[in-house]
């Protein structure tokens, strides 16, 4: 009993002083697994995408990043494999999205998950922007109180990244018609590019790219960003579209006061915060060893300065600053975190007007 | 425009570009070989070279590869009727029986040149229509749309088979097959049994390879002996290409209705291949020849297939919508070089839009060229004896299965519909209107809820010129239909012989258990989640009683796994039984997956089939699993494939 003890200790201490001796980085001949829970083309597949190559190059001894996509039940199912799965070595990894964190706020039964028992590799987010098509009469935020005709929204699912929209109609209070179903936020762009919806928002990128031109042509008018959540949990402007009001300042346009201390307002901005501002995340499992998570954050903060990084960054990244995991976890976790008034106003919110039994 | 086109000529037509489409075009065909496997794991291979090239090069080689894909899927669809991706089944569907009637060089043959000349309209019809494409995709309203899935389902009609009550059934039983997982218009998750795996609905890919690669692979094994069933060689190649001249017409309409299924949101590309065959079928005077090799059946789809996919161009760069997962990557190595799609693309990069179009008709020459001149070569595949090929083939459906989403579920699905797959094959039903139900049953649902909700009057959307046009187009073959059936009335048909009830009675009383339970769970839905599966349920509930009854008095249809010679009852009776033994045997398979993972489960099972049923000798035999294991070790450190562990890591 006692011999083999000692033999235990023994191989520990050899195991344990190997790579000190070698002087090999920990991540020298391994292979490294990005597993994103979305099917590959979505935004959460394309970022992975982006960033493997350049942990590659960063990440001490050069490991292989292949990226793994095991979509399914709306991300739930692959961020439960790796909860329940994932090797913690520092050789898996997982991207999460807003859609992927929704449903733990709104305790999902079905989640198995909990990003606090994680750690945090890297974040960068997203805006969004919301505007009306010139029918309606709206031109600032003020004259979506009254607009020309009934707004009519498209969007995809009450419980997916929706969910800010709605909650931006409440705080707002404006009476739109919101037509559930479509398969993503590009068909529902075309359906107000048809006429068939006349307030639509898309992400900042998105909104850059498709919906400028049509702004030039007179076709849309954008009215307010979804806002940013900065570090200090105050809601700033899209620093991707500074030049449009946040809905903070909406709200003050509106109603000639703070939100502050409004249930709904606290709602929508935790939303922000947990959808949008800290949309992309990279997690490595909880008991990583310390090395192998100090080298994937030391990489993050030097592939910063790659200026191919930079370029290729500037359409996929679209001006939005890549957190290291450490500094951002605090944060991150604080906006996964609502309190109980919050999500029963939402989980009440959900049932009463948009039929949703959570 | 015209500057566009020579600035695109001179961006492609350089030695360095025209290599690298030819080295995607290479991946693809490879790729495409395996069943399953399609453009996401060739766009998933070549992405990290891609960020290495400049853009031009990097377009023209992930084009190129996804221009072939749909290319190469043909040879397990007509070879082994395993179809490659859910596209190919009605190439499978036609082109197989005329692989077992030694006719496989012909069928690979009218396949390849039709994909040819497909993928080459495609291309001319995108170059035409690239300037006026955006207004065009936006006329569309979701009511056009609505109705567009509506004529695709209609197209079903055409592939009901011998017994019309069955075929419609079948479709209702794909559209309630479509409903399983996520609602479009309503928060509600439904049939998912508590499996998170069955959120999100069951994966098309899972379907075409369990109902169609599956069932056929076992009843191949259950009959024994070859793939091909008479064995004269020759002219075959040549007889495929005159098909091909024969139908030009087709092979153009095909294309086209491919091509628009492509451009327009909302159909998809799986249903535009289908909805190709179903006008091949409906346009056809004679029809007595489907489903049993017929080559019309070939020629539509194939040329529809290519087509689809350059098709799917113009929503991707246009707009930004992509209409599949291959051509949503393209979008994100797009995105890397900072190239915009949207409205801005056909003013900035018009010369790049070209240059896609154009890689794509390069690489369908050249794709389906190669394996044009190498069909009646691959044809010879037919005639060797089938349980010794049967190992790898199956453990490549297995293996492409597992790639869906990773998750067990993929295999217990695959077996699952693997079982309902052949079952539904021996008792005479038809699984073409199924396919088509289930592709089309989601954009069916989710158009209609968006037409509705978007539209409150109805007078708002029925009455629009699209609406009214499609609606016709919807009538126009039943209407026809009903006019020759009352001209036709007085000729009574003769009497069908009585059968014996049997395993045919069976089936149908599943499947009406299946409608039952739909009908009964779905009442408790919300009421927009409900809507859809209520009633696709409770028509199917009443079809398939109405079968029951005429099945249970005698006007059953005998079993047969035999598209076209119909053998003895007894012969007949022994090989589903056998079958029967085969599926058992999948499910042990992945059973033993589960417990020692994919690498033994395949050797006991490739040892048992070709040591207790080929009678391969035992050194061959572990020699040939040694080197199947062999080969999935490559697959899966070269191409990245995942492989199911066993519980017990061994």
């Amino acid at each position: 009993m006692m011999s083999r003890l000692l033999w235990v200790l023994v191989l520990v201490a050899a195991l344990g002083a190997l790579p000190a001796s070698g002087q090999q980085p920990y991540y020298a001949g391994k292979t490294v697994e990005i597993i994103v829970p979305f099917a590959p083309g979505g935004g959460s597949d394309i970022d992975a995408r982006f960033f493997a190559p350049f942990l590659e190059k960063y990440v001490p001894g050069n490991p292989r990043v292949i990226v793994r996509n095991m979509p399914g039940g709306g991300s739930i199912l692959g961020a439960n494999f790796f909860a329940e799965n994932a090797r913690p070595d520092g050789t898996q990894l997982l991207v999460t999205s807003g859609s992927t964190m929704i449903p733990y706020i709104l305790g999902v039964p079905q989640v198995r998950y909990d990003p606090a028992r994680w750690e945090l590799i890297k974040v960068n987010g997203v805006g969004g922007v919301l505007y009306v098509s010139p029918r309606t009469g709206v031109r600032k935020p003020e004259d979506l109180a009254r607009p020309a005709e009934r707004l009519v929204y498209g969007g995809i699912s009450a419980t997916g990244l929706d969910l800010v929209t709605l909650l931006l109609f409440e705080v707002l209070g404006l009476d739109v018609r919101v037509v559930m179903g479509f398969e993503g936020r590009g068909p529902a762009r075309l359906a107000f590019e048809r006429g068939e919806t006349n307030i639509d928002y898309q992400t900042t990128p998105a909104y850059l790219s498709q919906v400028v031109p049509l702004v030039r042509e007179g076709k849309a008018i954008p009215i307010l960003s979804m806002g940013f959540v900065n570090e200090k949990g105050v809601m700033v402007r899209d620093p991707s579209a500074p030049d449009l009001p946040s809905a903070y300042e909406a709200y003050q346009a509106l109603f000639k006061r703070k939100p502050d201390g409004l249930l709904r307002w606290k709602a929508y901005q935790s939303m922000v915060a947990a959808a949008f501002t800290f949309q992309k995340a990279m997690w490595a499992p909880g008991g990583t060893p310390p090395e192998a998570l100090q080298a994937l954050r030391t990489a993050v903060e030097r592939m910063k300065t790659d200026p191919q990084f930079r370029e290729q960054g500037r359409q996929v990244l679209e001006g939005y600053e890549v957190l290291r995991g450490d500094l951002a976890k605090p944060a991150v976790l604080r906006a996964t975190r609502v309190t109980l008034d919050v999500k029963k106003y939402i989980t009440d919110l959900l049932r009463s007007k948009y039929q949703v039994r959570l | 425009m015209a500057e566009a086109l020579s600035a695109a000529a001179g961006l492609f037509l350089n030695p360095t570009r025209l290599g690298m489409l030819a080295l995607g075009s290479g991946v693809g065909l490879l790729i495409g070989i395996l069943p399953g496997m399609g453009g996401i794991v060739a766009a998933a291979i070549l992405l990290p070279f891609m960020l290495k090239l400049e853009p031009a090069a990097a377009l023209a080689m992930v084009t190129g590869a996804l221009a072939v894909v749909h290319t190469s899927d043909t040879i397990t669809s007509v070879l082994i009727g395993a179809p490659g991706s859910a596209a190919a089944v009605p190439t499978m569907i036609e082109g197989h029986p005329m692989a077992r009637r030694g006719e496989a060089a012909r069928a690979l043959a009218a396949a390849y040149l039709s994909s040819l000349v497909g993928g080459i309209i495609g291309a001319l019809g995108l170059t035409l229509s690239i300037p006026l494409a955006r207004p065009l995709v936006l006329s569309f309203g979701s009511p056009e749309l609505f109705m567009l899935t509506v004529l695709g389902v209609s197209f079903a009609g055409s592939l009901l088979g011998r017994e019309p009550l069955k075929g419609l059934s079948a479709g209702l039983l794909g559209l309630l097959l479509g409903t399983v997982g996520p609602a479009p218009a309503a928060a509600e998750v439904r049939f998912a049994f508590g499996q998170v795996y069955l959120t999100d609905g069951i994966d098309l890919a899972l379907v075409a390879l369990g109902l169609f690669g599956v069932a056929e692979v076992v009843s191949l094994l259950a009959r024994g002996g070859a793939v091909a069933q008479r064995t004269e060689l020759g002219r075959g190649w040549w007889e495929g290409a005159l098909d091909v001249w024969r139908h030009r017409w087709l092979v153009i309409r095909g294309a086209l209705i491919g091509m628009w299924a492509g451009v327009l949101p909302a159909i998809g590309a799986t249903a535009g291949t289908l909805m190709a065959y179903g006008h091949a079928v409906a346009t056809s005077r004679d029809r007595s020849r489907f489903g049993k090799g017929d080559v019309r059946g070939i020629i539509a789809p194939e040329a529809a297939n290519n087509a689809v996919e350059a098709g799917d161009l113009v929503p991707t760069l246009l707009f930004g919508v992509p209409g599949g997962a291959p051509s949503a990557m393209i979008l994100g190595a797009l995105l890397a070089y900072g190239i915009l799609p949207g409205p801005r693309i056909v003013t900035q990069h018009l010369d790049l839009i070209y240059t896609v179009v154009w890689s794509f008709a390069l690489a369908n020459v050249l794709g389906a060229g190669v394996m044009f001149a190498a069909s009646p070569l691959l044809a010879r595949l037919t005639y060797v004896p089938f349980n010794r090929i049967a190992p790898p083939i199956v453990l490549a459906m297995v293996l492409a299965a597992f790639q869906e989403t990773q998750h067990f579920g993929d295999l217990v699905s695959l077996v699952a519909l693997g079982v309902a797959g052949y079952a539904l094959k021996v008792t005479g039903w038809p699984r073409g209107p199924l396919l088509i139900g289930f592709v089309l049953s989601n954009p069916l649902e989710r158009y209609y809820f968006l037409t509705v909700n978007l539209y409150p009057r109805p007078e708002d959307w029925l009455l629009r010129p699209g609406v009214v046009v499609i609606g016709l187009l919807v009538v126009a073959p039943f209407a026809w239909g009903a006019f020759r059936w009352l001209r036709q009335r007085t000729r009574t048909e003769p009497e069908a012989a009585r059968q014996p009830i049997g395993a045919s009675a069976v089936a149908t009383a599943a499947v009406l258990g299946v409608f039952g339970y739909a009908w009964w769970t779905a009442r408790g839905f919300l009421a927009n989640a409900a809507l859809m599966p209520v009633s696709v349920a409770a028509a199917g509930t009443v079809l398939t009683a109405v079968q029951l009854v005429r099945e249970l008095r005698g006007r059953s249809s005998p079993l047969t796994d035999e598209d076209e010679v119909e053998a003895e009852p007894h012969a007949v009776r022994e090989r589903v039984r056998r079958g029967a033994a085969y599926l058992a045997s999948l499910a042990l398979y992945v059973a033993a997956t589960w417990f020692v993972g994919l690498r033994w489960a395949s050797v006991l099972w490739s040892l048992w089939v070709l040591v207790g049923v080929a009678r391969v000798r035992w050194p061959t035999a572990v020699a040939y699993a040694a080197l199947m294991v062999a080969g999935l070790e490559l697959l899966a450190s070269v191409l990245g494939v995942h492989l199911p562990q066993g519980r017990l890591r061994l």
